[in-house]
């Protein structure tokens, strides 16, 4: 494990000295920021509206990051022939992924925890009440970010980056769908559809930002499940992923 | 034991479909060699002959189509296995954002080594890159490249030197350095496996040579065998047509059989002298292409 | 290795098999209880509308927005008329939360199942 750590490292400090991270973590931030710019009708629902959609702009700066630091990892490292010496010596090809992923899944965290600084700091200055879940709540969306970057990880082993980006925006909003509305996408193969739907995740699990908006409390245990399936997907996610890269040739 | 050569290829093919259309693309026929104990063995052939992807098959980044490949009598996939190979790639490139001394110690990292940055210096010092070891690669220029990788081969100090034209693209002062770490290499006790377009070099510091061709083995053997002990001999003659001197090189057997021929063509002998035989020759004689 | 990759697929049909309509369609599989609870919390609006006189413009703007039958919004942490898709959010419905796990632990059995499968075809 000591080289998948060494290589996450390695991972973790070029993706830091990329402008790629900076530049969506400043589209979020700007996002945020015009969130609460927007005027409401009161205190209470403009802080229901800040929490909501500020929760909503973190997790589509989750799918954002995922997707512009990991899509052209596996492909650049091909075409410029990094690749070449660390498969061919020191790492295994599930030490590369893995070490890959570690490195993009906790620079992805560290600004999905920026954002969420941002959003704090941005309802302290309308003076508008923090709740208490809202750690917890950006907590989810760096497990649901860990499982969109296993995504694109697997589509990066047979697609290009711009293929890339559809395919996962696509899992994305699929995910998100319940399974009557899935079958009814194509009605008249509704088998197919139910047994395509059991093997997507239920991204849905991870969506809090409503009851936290509303003031809701979320009883503790529901948030150690969903992290847990999280991450379990997310690791069936990589096993999917690795399976692709073991059978390719590296030519 | 035959099954403990540093690298034992046994009927070794690969196939790769076709870019366009349906069908294979046969890269690498039934292609068996091996590399012993403490040989350096030099790997030639002409672009596309299937040299990287057997290199690639060695180092277990292609699957085999057939065929068996060892090293040490293990499989290619085996981590123990690759922990003592060193291994120079073709055109090789590093991610920008880092330092020869950052990549030096990560990988070292990677491979379990206990090296220090000193161990590091001394080695970015033998490569000749002691003045550029804070110097990000993006900097680098090929030949910059090149050595980086020979520091990043030679930093776990392998028992098996695979290289993919290592000295390509180099000057020759470099090449000369090359050559020379190669031989001080193996002398510690490395074997070296050379795939190179550059003969002399080959012919230089290699015991044995394989020569590949359109997939397939085309001469296997050590140097002395392969540049043999028959002397040849070069007959100039004038050409009829053009007036011009021509240069043939033969045997010593066929030697006086085309003397008589060119007399009995009233072909003007200008000289006959003894020709050394280099490796270009046994090159070009087993991929056929002097038939010119 | 068969016998892994035999297991895996039966482990599959039997876990996930029983059909995931009924894991996570909570509307479809919610308890009495859980899709009525919306009449659990209904009120007296009367009442409400006796003090319609205290209500701010910003209040009454808020109504005119509000789903329901009578048009307004509760304070935080009460349901809202209308807003059963709400409550039907895997947070809000404990009874599929064992569900929710057992389908965590398919999964992460899959992906050592399949690490450990193509493992052994790579060494091949």
């Amino acid at each position: 494990m000591k080289a998948v750590f060494t290589f996450s490292l390695m991972t973790l400090r070029m993706l830091f000295r990329k402008r790629t991270l900076w530049g969506i973590l400043l589209v979020i931030l700007l996002a945020l920021a015009g969130i609460a710019a927007v005027p409401s009708f009161d205190v209470s629902n403009q802080g229901r509206f800040v929490l909501d959609f500020g929760l909503f702009g973190i997790e589509v700066g989750a799918l954002l990051l995922a997707l512009g630091l990991a899509a052209n990892l596996y492909p650049r490292d091909r075409e410029t022939r990094t690749l070449m010496p660390l498969i061919a010596v020191p790492l295994s090809r599930w030490q590369y992924l893995l070490g890959r992923f570690f490195g993009a899944a906790l620079i992805q965290a560290a600004a999905l925890l920026v954002t969420c600084l941002g959003l704090m700091l941005i309802l302290l200055f309308h003076k508008l009440p923090i709740p208490g879940d809202l750690l917890p709540a950006t907590l989810l969306i760096i497990v649901e970010g860990w499982f969109l970057l296993s995504t694109v990880f697997f589509f990066s082993f047979f697609t290009s980056p711009p293929l890339n980006w559809p395919l996962t925006t696509m899992l994305f909003i699929v995910s998100q769908m319940s399974v009557s509305e899935f079958v009814g996408i194509l009605p008249s193969a509704p088998g197919l559809m139910r047994a395509v739907r059991m093997l997507l995740p239920h991204a849905d699990v991870f969506h809090i930002k409503d009851p936290i908006a509303h003031g809701f409390e979320i009883e503790p245990v529901y948030f150690l499940i969903a992290i847990f399936y999280g991450l379990c997907y997310s690791a069936f996610m990589l096993s999917v992923a690795l399976a692709v890269f073991r059978g390719r040739d590296l030519k | 034991m035959a099954d403990v050569h540093p690298i034992q290829v046994i009927d070794l093919s690969k196939q790769f479909p076709r870019k366009k259309g349906l069908g294979t693309v046969q890269a690498v026929s039934g292609v068996s060699f091996n590399v012993q104990q403490g040989e350096i063995v030099g790997f030639i052939g002409h672009n596309g002959a299937g040299k990287t992807t057997t290199i690639k098959c060695i180092l277990g980044l292609l699957k085999l189509s057939e065929g068996k490949i060892s090293l040490w009598g293990g499989a290619p996939a085996d981590s123990k296995i690759r922990k003592r190979i060193g291994y120079i790639p073709e055109n090789p490139d590093y991610d920008d954002s880092f330092t020869p001394m950052e990549y030096l110690s990560m990988f070292a990292s990677m491979r379990g080594l206990s090296g220090v940055d000193e161990d590091w210096m001394k080695l970015l010092k033998r490569v000749g890159l002691a003045r550029w070891e804070t110097t990000g690669i993006r900097q680098f220029s090929k030949g910059m490249r090149q050595r980086m990788s020979l520091a990043i081969a030679l930093q776990s100090n392998p028992d098996l030197l695979i290289m993919d034209e290592p000295t390509g693209g180099l000057d020759p002062i470099a090449r000369k350095e090359f050559r020379e770490i190669i031989i001080e290499e193996n002398r510690r006790g490395a074997s070296v496996f050379l795939s190179s377009h550059i003969l002399s070099d080959v012919e230089t510091i290699c015991n044995r040579a394989v020569i590949l061709a359109g997939g397939k083995l085309m001469a296997e053997g050590s140097m002395e065998d392969l540049l043999g002990e028959e002397h040849l001999y070069r007959i100039t003659v004038v050409s009829r047509k053009t007036g011009e001197e021509v240069e043939e090189t033969i045997p010593e057997a066929d030697l006086q059989n085309r003397i008589d021929a060119l007399r009995r063509d009233n072909l003007p002998i200008v000289k006959v002298e003894m020709a050394l035989k280099s490796l270009e020759d046994v090159f070009l004689a087993a991929t056929g292409k002097d038939s010119q | 290795m068969r016998w892994l990759a035999c297991s895996l697929a039966l482990f599959i049909v039997f876990s996930v098999g029983s059909g995931c309509r009924t894991d996570y369609d909570i509307a479809d599989v919610a308890p009495e209880e859980h899709l009525e609870s919306e009449d659990h919390h209904d009120h007296d609006h009367d009442h409400e509308h006796e003090n319609e006189h205290e209500h701010s413009i910003d209040e009454e703007m808020e109504e005119a927005h509000a789903e329901g039958p009578s048009g307004h919004v509760h304070g935080a942490g009460e349901r809202n008329h209308g807003t059963q898709w709400f409550f039907n959010q895997p947070w809000a419905a404990p009874f599929i939360w064992g569900k929710l796990f057992r389908d965590a632990l398919t999964f992460l059995f899959l992906a050592v199942g399949i690490f450990l499968v193509t493992r052994r075809r790579r060494k091949i």
